[in-house]
């Protein structure tokens, strides 16, 4: 099994990142019905593995009891038959879903098929009348309507139906339901976090950690713990016994970005713009989300920036023009392409065709810098 | 219908009658001639037509005595010149001419005259007329003079000579003949500017033009190049090899790809010493630089009004500067002529002058008038020919034999795009063959007739035909010898529709049975409504003919109805209107209402408003949209090209818009200014997608236009240039769009890791969601699966590997996945180097490894006695299977159990039911389904359950592939 499945907590009290947050949760089930709930963070800091404790705390060791289902379902959308695949995993007493992943028919998922979850209350043996929880992940990608579709549905079957959201930045999901939940941020875990915790599964692995290793890893993970214990265990399988430099291998469609970021810093060209597009497909090809894709070959391309330009510009000795020019280029240059990398990652999500915004982005990205480097240089 | 003339031509008439009366204050009449020229506007207009015409009829007559009657017309301008004549402006010389020949005219408009009462009209166009019809023999006599002096001998200096000389000779046609002396005059006039430029050097490829854009592009008389004929050659100095054709097209010239003896000029500015200036050489053909040419067309523009100028290139386009071939022309057009029009009808066709349209009068006559499609008509003519004997007489005997034969079917179809003649030709052929035609088209009710005719055939005009095909002896009559043959012509048979319920079955019952052959002709053959019918009719395609075919038709009917139309102008109406004759007549015949001398721009200007609504297909559209002058495109062409096809031209522009060299910039040393325009053309196409997705997911429909300008119209009027290749090897076309693609590909690959994901999290190891098992877990995956494989000997590799598939429940096709997902370009593929028996074992162990797991897969085999398949699929729900062997017996119980209280009364068919699901089970195994089928089992449980048990049993074995399961499963059936 593979360590992050293998060493996650399965109940409250097992959590050690969150410990707080998981305790006053633990306080809230047990002592009182709990309300909606609205968890958000940046991926890898733990939400879901809160959200699945939660429910086993709620329902005992049946909530472990899943079935997944992938499911067509038909709403009817008015004037034609929707058909949408779904889907879900579920226990008796709860349903997970990502109606997200339907696109922009999310709304009728949210209209029929939650609506329809909701309003089933489960009994269970003893006859008592429970309540059921539906988790929905990745709301925030909701479509607007969706979002205020789920909003009543929310209101009227509160009686025994508990929502629980998870999503990763709480700002595009609507203030209407922000409000209607009780919301938790589950922060990153900071680097000495994620490095206690890759301590603790080297010792129960029976590893032998080289110092500083996973201080290294922890960095490198961009604190998100589940890429920490990949990367871990990916070190694992490449090499072991691990040497005190041992290499931390990165992903595979990582390296590919940044050998696009650089082909971008080299040259900039038309030919050197079409080439970028065929990697660029390669890589939205291969399922990678088109949001990573240019976040990551900013990233790099802010790394590959000042070290192009150091080794460019090694010859003029001068230190006073290097911190000059470093100077300009972070007045002028990272500001810029900030602004358009922004820019671009907004239409791209108001647009349907990811690669359209990306190639512009790397288009203006190429204008802008040749410009400057050509206003620099001469 | 004058005074619309009239207004159409003022602002031309005026412009020439200040330009003669300042050319020649002291002509012998100058109010007399002013009052010519204005009269010679009109003469092109109504008069042109017709009195052309009626010298033309008469012209054959006395052909020999007005050849010497102009000869002597011509002297005398010629006897008048001196050099000081020859710089004068030509305009001056023509009219002075013009006036000179109508003082001579009268012993000549006495032959040729027939009775008209405005002279001025008549002795104008009828000398003009004359002089077209004669400076080509004049030619011929002066041929031998004007080849010695263009023999280039230095090349530099007859370069130059050349040009003037053509030009001089041009702006005085009756001079022509006098080449030697005409070019030389010219010579002294008009030198100075051509010379002793454009002198570089490079070989190679063709590069960019050392001075591009530097110059500027002369304006000049629209036709002053016409007659002759070009070939560019090399890297010109200024101009772009396509706007130089357009230049000279523009202007009348004509461009050819190689160099022969009709070529009049190599257009270069540099000897790079290729084939096609070897060639020229050897042929004596002249050089001549950018700026000769920019000098001819300069020259033309200043020295000439435009429409004198025209007026006489028109005529000079008849003949071509070679005498030889200017005979030919000449015979060809004295025979056009007559072919066109017979004096008889002439006569009647100047008293009702528009009565019919030109489709109609100028309609092929035999069917050699045809244009183009010979052997066609020829075949059609063929079959229908012997159609009588294939199928009347002889036809039983032949049958079989000749099948293959293009008699061997009983009907024709002709199919072809619209106005290329396919009905004229069939109704000729018919009628030459003595058919009588019978036409019955759209405009004819075309259902089913009757089954039974015994309402006898009034009323139903389907019940006419079938009456008509079928009873040969309708046709007799017994006071004819002869009985009259029929032929029926179904036309637009692509166009019964609605109406016509059962039409085409009908037809084709109609024609299995029909005694009298039968002509279908339609549009599209590919039409689905003719699906059937194609079966049944030898298929005839006509296609389009070329221009030149067209535009030698449309020359004769020019002539026979008088106009003056240059050849390229005709060739470039033949090209607009796509083929189709009809429209091209209809476009000429509404161009001669207004002008009777038809020029290149005239053309172009008319039908770039009504141009044919021609099939564009998007990568014509994103040709234009790029094309290096589509600059000069106005807002609504381009919008309708970008609309041609709203989803495709904006993901071919996406596509390519890389590949254009922008020619909006001009001097660009480091690319800055091409990247800058790219950038915001990627911008204006992200724009596109972003209105696109408001198009489609709210339905804002009305946006389509503003879609169709960020994602096409501004990309292209950014970037619009000439297209390179950015690859080596790549050919110089637009590519087709990668994202279609790309995006099933993308499609694909998201279902397969769909698939992935559901497996991984049915193992209820990890709940992780989809986008991170991409981007976090499946490189860790992928070092799980092959790692072991290179590094480990091969039991344990496999072992171990197995495992880790079966914990996850990965099965084979989530393996490729994984792999297929983690597969980059110029990365090496992950399996690369394991050895194949390591492979081979993996599969075999995986498979081993598998009969101990199971899949639910209820919902893919229908279970027999149950009608409708369950709702809900259950996807691929595993578990372990420790507990294969103590779980099964009471598990089994269980459910079969279950099944007894739903299936009892199913009993009757337990048996076939089996054999069903055996076979099932069979095909599903067939298809790599991992079911493992445990008759065995069957039979046991049927053992054991005596009587209705057996479909318990039936469906127990598919419950029980791969033996037993968790305590669970019961629950999780679907039902």
């Amino acid at each position: 099994m593979l360590w992050v499945d293998k060493y996650r907590p399965k109940t409250l009290d097992q959590i050690t990142v969150h410990q707080d947050v998981a305790q006053n949760l633990k306080k809230l089930v047990t002592e009182q019905d709990c309300p909606h709930l609205l968890f958000f963070g940046p991926s890898g800091s733990g939400k879901k593995t809160l959200v699945m404790a939660l429910i086993r705390q709620m329902f005992g060791a049946s909530a472990e009891k899943v079935k997944v289902e992938n499911k067509t379902w038909k709403v009817d959308a008015g004037t034609r038959n929707v058909e949408i695949e779904l889907t879900t995993i579920s226990s008796t007493n709860h349903v997970e879903l990502t109606p997200s992943d339907a696109g922009f028919q999310d709304r009728y998922i949210v209209q029929e098929i939650i609506k329809d979850m909701a309003k089933n209350r489960p009994i269970d043996s003893k006859g008592k009348r429970g309540h059921k929880v539906l988790v929905l992940n990745d709301v925030d990608k909701l479509s607007r309507e969706a979002q205020h579709s789920l909003r009543r549905t929310m209101e009227k079957y509160s009686s025994y139906c508990r929502l629980i959201l998870c999503c990763n930045s709480s700002s595009r999901v609507t203030e209407a339901i922000r409000s209607r939940c009780l919301n938790v941020r589950i922060n990153g875990p900071t680097d000495d976090q994620i490095v206690k915790v890759l301590e603790f599964i080297g010792k129960k692995e029976g590893l032998q950690l080289p110092s500083g290793f996973a201080s290294r890893i922890a960095e490198k993970s961009n604190r998100s713990l589940r890429r920490a214990i990949l990367s871990f265990e990916t070190c694992r399988v490449q090499q072991y016994p691990f040497v005190s430099n041992q290499a931390i291998p990165p992903m595979d469609w990582e390296e590919y970005i940044s050998e696009i970021a650089s082909d971008i810093m080299k040259e900039q060209s038309p030919k050197r713009l079409y080439q970028v597009r065929g990697k660029l497909y390669e890589l939205l090809v291969n399922c990678i989300p088109p949001e990573i894709i240019l976040k990551v070959i900013i990233l790099s391309q802010f790394l590959l920036i000042f070290s192009v330009l150091m080794c460019d510009l090694y010859y003029l000795v001068s230190q006073r023009l290097l911190y000059e020019l470093l100077k300009k280029l972070d007045a002028e240059l990272k500001h810029e392409v900030c602004h358009w990398a922004a820019y671009y990652e907004h239409r791209m999500r108001l647009g349907q065709k990811s690669i359209f915004h990306i190639e512009a982005f790397v288009a203006k990205f190429m204008s802008i810098y040749k410009s400057f480097l050509i206003s620099t240089f001469g | 219908m004058a005074d619309i003339r009239k207004w159409f031509m003022k602002a031309h008439d005026k412009d020439n009658g200040s330009a003669s009366k300042h050319a020649k204050p002291d002509s012998s009449s100058n109010e007399k001639s002013a009052a010519a020229e204005l009269q010679s506007g009109k003469a092109e207009l109504s008069g042109g037509g017709s009195t052309g015409r009626r010298i033309t009829s008469k012209y054959f007559a006395s052909e020999k005595q007005k050849s010497k009657d102009t000869t002597e017309t011509e002297e005398l301008p010629i006897k008048r010149k001196s050099p000081q004549d020859a710089k004068e402006s030509p305009a001056k010389r023509k009219s002075q001419k013009d006036s000179k020949e109508s003082l001579k005219v009268p012993p000549l408009q006495k032959l040729n005259k027939i009775d008209d009462n405005d002279d001025d009209d008549a002795v104008i166009s009828s000398s003009r007329k004359n002089l077209s019809d004669v400076t080509p023999n004049k030619k011929l006599k002066s041929g031998s003079g004007k080849g010695i002096t263009q023999k280039p001998v230095k090349i530099e200096e007859s370069d130059d000579e050349e040009a003037e000389g053509t030009e001089s000779s041009r702006k005085q046609p009756s001079g022509r003949g006098r080449g030697g002396r005409g070019s030389s005059a010219a010579t002294v006039g008009g030198r100075g500017r051509g010379g002793g430029r454009g002198g570089f050097m490079n070989f190679g490829e063709r590069k960019d033009p050392p001075h591009k854009g530097e110059k500027e592009v002369p304006e000049g008389a629209p036709d002053c190049l016409a007659g002759l004929t070009f070939v560019i050659s090399g890297t010109l100095d200024s101009l772009e090899r396509e706007e130089a054709e357009d230049l000279i097209k523009r202007h009348g010239g004509r461009i050819t790809g190689s160099i022969s003896k009709k070529t009049n000029y190599l257009l270069c500015d540099e000897d790079i010493g290729g084939r096609k200036s070897s060639k020229a050489k050897e042929l004596g053909t002249a050089f001549l630089t950018e700026d000769g040419l920019f000098d001819i067309i300069r020259a033309s523009g200043t020295k000439a009004p435009p429409r004198q100028d025209s007026k006489k290139s028109v005529v000079k386009s008849v003949e071509s500067p070679t005498g030889k071939s200017s005979l030919k022309v000449q015979a060809k057009t004295c025979k056009d002529l007559s072919a066109g029009a017979s004096p008889a009808k002439q006569k009647r066709r100047t008293v009702e002058f528009s009565s019919l349209t030109w489709t109609e009068k100028y309609k092929p006559k035999v069917p050699n008038d045809i244009i183009g499609n010979q052997s066609l008509v020829k075949q059609l003519h063929d079959w229908l020919a012997h159609w009588n004997e294939n199928f009347l007489d002889g036809g039983s005997k032949k049958k079989g034999k000749k099948l293959n034969d293009s008699g061997a079917k009983k009907a024709i179809l002709l199919c072809g795009g619209p106005g290329i003649g396919k009905t004229t030709s069939a109704k000729l052929v018919s009628q030459m063959l003595g058919y009588e035609a019978i036409e019955v088209n759209a405009s004819d009710n075309r259902g089913k007739s009757d089954a039974k005719i015994q309402k006898g055939i009034s009323g139903s005009n389907a019940n006419t035909i079938k009456e008509l095909i079928s009873n040969s002896s309708l046709h007799f009559r017994t006071d004819q010898p002869k009985r009259p043959k029929t032929v029926l012509i179904m036309d637009e048979v692509d166009g019964m529709s609605a109406g016509d319920r059962g039409g085409v079955a009908d037809l084709i019952a109609s024609i299995k049975s029909s005694k009298i052959p039968i002509i279908c002709i339609c549009n599209d053959r590919y039409s689905q409504k003719l699906k059937s019918l194609v079966n049944y009719c030898l298929i005839l395609s006509f296609r389009k003919p070329t221009k030149q075919q067209m535009a030698k038709r449309l020359s004769q009917v020019a002539n026979a109805e008088g106009l003056q139309v240059n050849e390229i102008a005709l060739e470039e109406l033949a090209e607009r209107v796509n083929g189709d004759i009809r429209m091209a007549l209809n476009q000429l015949q509404y161009l001669s209402l207004s002008m009777s001398v038809i020029k290149y721009d005239d053309i172009r200007q008319r039908l770039l408003g009504s141009m044919k609504d021609e099939d564009i297909s998007p990568f014509t559209a994103v040709d234009k949209l790029f094309g290096f002058n589509s600059g000069k495109l106005r807002m609504d062409e381009r919008i309708d090209l970008s609309m041609s096809d709203m989803d495709l031209v904006p993901l071919l522009i996406q596509e390519n818009y890389i590949n254009y060299r922008p020619s909006s910039v001009s001097k660009d040393d480091n690319g800055i200014k091409r990247m800058d325009l790219m950038a915001r053309a990627a911008e204006s196409i992200a724009d596109g997608d972003i209105i696109n997705v408001q198009i489609r997911r709210h339905r804002q429909w009305q946006l389509s236009q503003s879609s169709s300008i960020a994602s096409c119209v501004i990309p292209a009027s950014l970037l619009h240039g000439q297209r390179e290749t950015l690859e080596q090897g790549e050919r110089n076309f637009n590519r087709f769009s990668a994202w279609l693609g790309k995006n099933s590909t993308f499609g694909k690959n998201m279902r397969l890791l769909e698939d992935l994901h559901v497996h991984i999290l049915a193992s209820r190891e990890s709940c992780s969601r989809r986008e991170h098992l991409r981007v976090e877990n499946l490189t860790l995956f992928l070092k799980r699966l092959t790692e072991p494989l290179h590094t480990l000997p091969k039991d344990e590799a496999v072992k171990m590997v197995v495992d880790f598939m079966s914990l996850y429940s990965i099965n084979q096709e989530d393996f490729d996945t994984v792999m297929e997902l983690s597969k980059f370009q110029g990365r090496k593929n992950p399996l690369d180097g394991v050895a194949p028996a390591v492979k081979a074992a993996l599969t075999k162990a995986y498979k081993e490894a598998r009969k101990t797991q199971m899949v639910r897969t209820a919902d893919l085999i229908t279970l027999p006695g149950i009608k409708k398949a369950p709702k809900k699929r259950i996807a691929a729900m595993l578990e372990p299977a420790e507990d294969t062997v103590e779980g099964n017996g009471g598990d089994t119980l269980a459910e079969s159990d279950d099944e007894n209280s739903l299936d009892n009364d199913d009993a009757e068919d337990s048996t076939n039911a089996e054999k069903k699901l055996q076979l099932e089970l069979q095909n599903l195994k067939k298809e790599g389904m991992e079911v493992q089928l445990d008759l065995k089992g069957v039979e046991n449980s049927n053992a054991k359950k005596p009587g209705g048990r057996g479909r318990g049993g039936g469906s127990q074995a598919s419950e029980k592939k791969g033996g037993g399961r968790g305590s669970g499963s019961a629950t999780k059936r679907k039902r």
